[in-house]
């Protein structure tokens, strides 16, 4: 179902996990408890990068919202460069969902880069088309999760034009009773011929009883192209966690350690130094209390 | 100094050490030779603590301490330093990082102060040259993508700056090239002292030239089949270990 069509007040414009793309996140459930008026946030707006132009965008949620509802069009011109900074630092009752739609023209750019630590219910929903030939897109990000949270990373990108390039890099961190999802399709179009795709997908569970759900679709029809997709689910590698702990880390240090070094890679991609900076320091902020046993 | 008496230990269920006894003096150097699946890597590990090693029996004090009461990283702190045979990959982390995260938890642990960034930096600079290891090498995360040789290199680098009491070196010389063994032997040797003890697991008398050792055992089937002087290294490299494979049945 289309998140456009979705009332937060209209309980039965609600998708239900019996929709493929809702099977993993259950909104219905998660909006039963939707709150008074004036707590929800509503956005909706377009967002155009002219040609030649260069934005760096930096957005995070403050959190204050009980409810959170976004619905953001980004149309990337000619040669432009947009590259999204977010971080969702949200309380643990939030409910709230984000979507994207970005159009990518001629030789444009579009880098965003995700970090997440979840909510009560939180989804992250991108769908990029690259509507001119030669654009570049990088959709990258993290999660660290605990308690129940629940974060879902959906992400659609559809190569409709030739010689598109394609980068993603996702990372999570679950532990106690927390769920990650991780929804990613490509698709590309009969005649985009030298796409070149990659999507790769990466997650700790760090002990029984937190989730990772992981739906990395490839679907292909044209000729002459690249396309990759990675999907590794695993514990901590206990080796080498013995390995630090034989030189002296006790076992939180090693763990906090070895965990910290797995989403870190995505922060350090970020090229602009400000906005790196700022995610760098989020990440190791999160990292305090995150990794304590 | 380290005293193991009938040892026994198990891994998944299967016990490998059978009653295995040696006591390694302060200021002394023995050397652990043996066949292939003898157990001599797993002494180690289970010295050093490692989960799914149960001790089933026997028992192990250093300095007059109970090391098997101990976590593993008690046992590090306490100065014992284990050289793996195969070194860890441990991807994302700066070998810098690393080893100073391990030096002063170490130092947190027995009270002592952390070491400074600039004072840990000088101190790692003298060890890798003398170890003749790039420091552009110590900025990439540890041992990821390093050869065999750089690995083992990188297990004595990180010993000569943790500077252990105790060190169980499993197969350091396998895998270095002629020049790397005389660069890591001398690091070795350079950390002999009256209050120091080793334990060297080797399976060649190359290394033994090197590093002299007070006493040789031989592990057969996790056991000390034999005990003697440095004599005996040289002893099974002639005759091998046909004649101690019925003994240890
Ligand atoms: N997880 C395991 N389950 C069962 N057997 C194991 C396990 N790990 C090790 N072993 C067995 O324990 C025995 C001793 O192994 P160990 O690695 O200690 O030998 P080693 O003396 O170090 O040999 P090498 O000279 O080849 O290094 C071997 O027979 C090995 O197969
Ligand atoms: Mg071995």
């Amino acid at each position: 179902m289309s998140l456009t069509a979705l009332d937060i007040f209209d309980p039965s414009s609600y998708p239900t996990r019996r929709d493929e793309e809702w099977k993993y996140s259950d909104l219905s459930r998660a909006l039963r408890v939707v709150p008074q008026a004036d707590d929800v946030h509503r956005l909706s707006d377009r967002i155009v990068i002219a040609a030649g132009e260069t934005v760096v965008r930096f957005e995070t949620s403050t959190g204050e919202a009980a409810v959170t509802h976004e619905d953001l069009h980004f149309a990337v011109g000619e040669g432009a460069r947009l590259t999204r900074v977010v971080i969702l630092d949200e309380p643990e009752d939030a409910v709230s969902i984000r979507r994207s739609t970005v159009e990518t023209a001629p030789g444009s750019v579009f880098k965003q880069y995700v970090f997440s630590t979840g909510a009560r219910f939180q989804r992250f929903e991108t769908h990029v088309t690259h509507a001119g030939h030669g654009a570049e897109v990088e959709m990258n990000g993290a999660y660290l999760l605990k308690d129940k949270r629940h974060f879902d990373l959906t992400t659609r990108v559809n190569h409709a034009e030739i010689n598109g390039i394609t980068n993603q890099m996702i990372k999570g961190l679950v532990k106690d009773q927390a769920t990650g999802v991780f929804q990613g399709r490509i698709y590309v179009e009969r005649g985009a011929d030298g796409t070149d795709a990659r999507m790769r997908h990466q997650a700790l569970i760090l002990n029984d009883g937190a989730h990772v759900r992981a739906k990395p679709e490839l679907e292909i029809y044209a000729d002459d192209v690249q396309c990759a997709h990675g999907n590794t689910i695993g514990a901590l590698d206990e080796s080498a966690l013995f390995f630090c702990q034989t030189r002296g880390m006790d076992e939180p240090t090693a763990r906090a350690l070895l965990t910290h070094a797995f989403v870190m890679p995505v922060a350090e991609a970020i090229e602009d130094e400000a906005l790196r900076a700022k995610v760098l320091e989020f990440l190791e902020r999160e990292a305090e209390t995150y990794h304590a046993l | 100094m380290l005293s193991i008496q009938n040892l026994t230990a198990a891994v998944d269920a299967k016990t490998i050490l059978k009653g295995l006894t040696l006591e390694v003096p302060a200021g002394e150097v023995h050397a652990i030779m043996g066949p292939n699946g003898a157990g001599k890597s797993t002494l180690g590990y289970a010295l050093a603590g490692r989960p799914n090693y149960d001790i089933t029996g026997g028992s192990v004090t250093f300095n007059g301490e109970d090391l098997l009461d101990k976590e593993v990283h008690e046992r590090a702190a306490a100065g014992l330093y284990l050289s793996f045979q195969y070194p860890l990959e441990i991807p994302g982390v700066p070998a810098l990082t690393f080893l100073r995260t391990a030096l002063n938890s170490q130092k947190k642990l027995r009270g002592e102060a952390e070491v400074t960034a600039p004072e840990f930096l000088k101190k790692v600079r003298e060890v890798a040259k003398s170890l003749r290891i790039d420091m552009d090498m110590l900025k990439r995360p540890l041992n990821v993508g390093f050869s065999g040789g750089e690995k083992k290199r990188m297990e004595v680098l990180q010993m000569a700056m943790l500077e252990p009491k105790f060190l169980i070196l499993d197969e350091t010389d396998s895998g270095l090239d002629i020049d790397a063994l005389k660069v890591v032997s001398d690091g070795v040797n350079a950390l002999r002292a009256p209050d120091r003890g080793m334990l060297v697991i080797t399976h060649y008398q190359r290394l033994l030239d090197h590093i002299k050792p007070d006493q040789v055992h031989v592990l057969v089937a996790g056991k000390i089949v034999r005990s003697g002087g440095p004599e005996l290294a040289l002893e099974l490299e002639a005759h091998g270990y046909d004649q101690y494979l019925g003994v240890a049945a």
